[in-house]
């Protein structure tokens, strides 16, 4: 996804962000997060297992159960919206106590298995935090998970004369709080200080 | 596709030189414009020395709007961005100034309307305030979020720093119209007042915990530091390099005055008023 293009669509993320700040406000009467797009109905956690980066089965559903958990799709050759993805969000969660720290999960699972090999995706994601979870599996393993989210699968763009291509995914990273569900996601353009904004909030969306 | 004028493209920043004909052609207009005044200075007696600071300003010019700071600035790197704020407005005019203030002086107008409009302009006050307005109206976050990624945008910018620093400059270098009370000291109070408008704009970027600019902050990453590390980079620019800009001249003011020649520092242009 064009950098340009998710810049533009930052007016229309703002214009959102009200609808998901009013109906968490109204819904859970809990602090609501004031960016991102609200997901309505909420969305359940859920359950998959794909391969990490130590070659061992992770089982998402159960192993991020009641943890603030950060689901991005993406590749580690993504020129623009990954590595700025990642960065911001890693950025914001070291800026947070360490007991804040210790209850998030990050997860990224990658759209471009035959490039993304273990080592490759854990050197990549390392550059961010090294507590951060990269996950493999097929391609479509990885398309049926992404429906079941409702995200549309990846699409390998074409390779260029020196082999290089794209891959189009989804530039959006779904938070999922300690009630198991996805209450607001969050597009490309989020800043650094809307996750500030939000994520303490979103730690304390589902506890008593 | 071409671009005219370096603004913020969302791709990923490449080392291969792209090609900018409205930077082109805006210091080819620079260049001609000091090229006439100069060699009109250069009949009045003019130093030598001061041609050669002023081809250093227009190459100045040229080399912070044209790939690869241009571009860096306009999409990439606040830092970049800092260079060309200083080099535009701090270092730029003065040097553009000294060169061709004489015959400058000559060329204007000693009635009318648009000597009215350079007798206001150039009023100290009026022309410290016109650039803290621009100074700080040109790094509001949303300002510059929504005039980067056009060329215009980007271009209007750039144009307001120079136009900018040409102003605030003015009255120190050019003098014209003279204005008595307008003394060397009170030039470097002036100077140094000056100060306050960068030193302020890179305190905030120096102490913000999170990048102020969403173009910088989303744009592909730079592989050497990160959006907040770019921006207290800006920040170190900006205060640095314009405070050594503008204390450099005020100590080379003070030991004139104080030796002596108060009269170096001083206008040469003829008074006008």
């Amino acid at each position: 996804m064009d950098v340009a293009i998710s810049i533009s669509l930052m007016p229309l993320t703002r214009l959102l962000v009200p609808c998901a700040a009013v109906w968490l406000a109204a819904s859970c009467g809990e602090p609501a997060p004031r960016h991102g797009v609200a997901l309505e109905p909420a969305l359940p956690r859920p359950s998959f297992t794909l391969t990490d980066t130590r070659g061992a089965p992770f089982a998402f559903g159960r192993e991020t159960r009641g943890r603030l958990t950060f689901l991005f799709f993406g590749y580690t050759n993504c020129p623009d919206v990954c590595p700025v993805h990642v960065a911001n969000v890693a950025t914001v969660l070291h800026t947070l106590p360490f007991a804040d720290q210790r209850q998030a999960r990050f997860v990224f699972v990658t759209t471009d298995p035959s490039r993304d090999s273990p080592d490759v995706l854990r050197r990549w994601l390392d550059h961010f935090d090294t507590s951060f979870i990269g996950l493999r599996g097929d391609e479509a393993e990885v398309a049926r998970i992404m429906g079941t989210i409702g995200l549309p699968p990846a699409v390998r763009g074409v390779a260029g004369r020196d082999g290089r291509y794209e891959v189009g995914h989804p530039a959006t990273v779904i938070v999922f709080t300690a009630d198991d569900s996805a209450h607001v996601l969050y597009p490309f353009g989020t800043r650094q200080m809307d996750w500030a904004e939000d994520i303490p909030r979103l730690l304390r969306v589902g506890r008593p | 596709m071409m671009q005219w004028w370096c603004s913020a493209s969302g791709r990923p920043w490449t080392w291969e030189p792209q090609y900018y004909p409205g930077v082109w052609a805006m210091v080819a207009v620079l260049a001609i414009a000091f090229h006439v005044l100069a060699r009109r200075a250069r009949a009045m007696g003019e130093r030598r020395l001061v041609f050669w600071a002023g081809w250093s300003a227009v190459g100045l010019v040229w080399q912070v709007l044209d790939w690869p700071v241009g571009p860096l600035a306009a999409g990439y790197l606040a830092s970049a961005h800092a260079v060309q704020f200083v080099s535009l407005a701090l270092v730029a005019p003065p040097l553009l100034l000294l060169a061709v203030r004489r015959p400058l002086a000559e060329a204007l107008p000693d009635t009318g309307r648009a000597w009215r409009v350079l007798r206001c302009v150039t009023q100290p006050v009026i022309a410290g305030g016109l650039f803290t307005l621009v100074a700080v109206a040109t790094h509001v976050p949303a300002v510059i979020d929504a005039l980067m990624p056009t060329q215009v945008g980007a271009f209007a910018i750039d144009a307001a720093w120079l136009a900018g620093g040409v102003v605030l400059w003015w009255p120190v270098v050019a003098g014209v119209p003279a204005r008595g009370w307008f003394s060397v000291p009170v030039r470097m109070l002036y100077l140094f007042l000056s100060t306050l408008v960068h030193t302020g704009i890179a305190m905030v970027m120096l102490v913000r915990d999170f990048p102020m600019y969403g173009i910088y902050e989303l744009a592909p990453p730079w592989p050497a530091w990160s959006p907040l590390e770019d921006q207290r980079l800006a920040g170190g620019v900006m205060e640095l390099a314009g405070a050594a800009v503008i204390f450099g001249i005020i100590t080379v003011m003070f030991f004139r005055w104080t030796g002596g020649v108060a009269g170096e520092g001083a206008p040469a242009a003829p008074p006008r008023d």
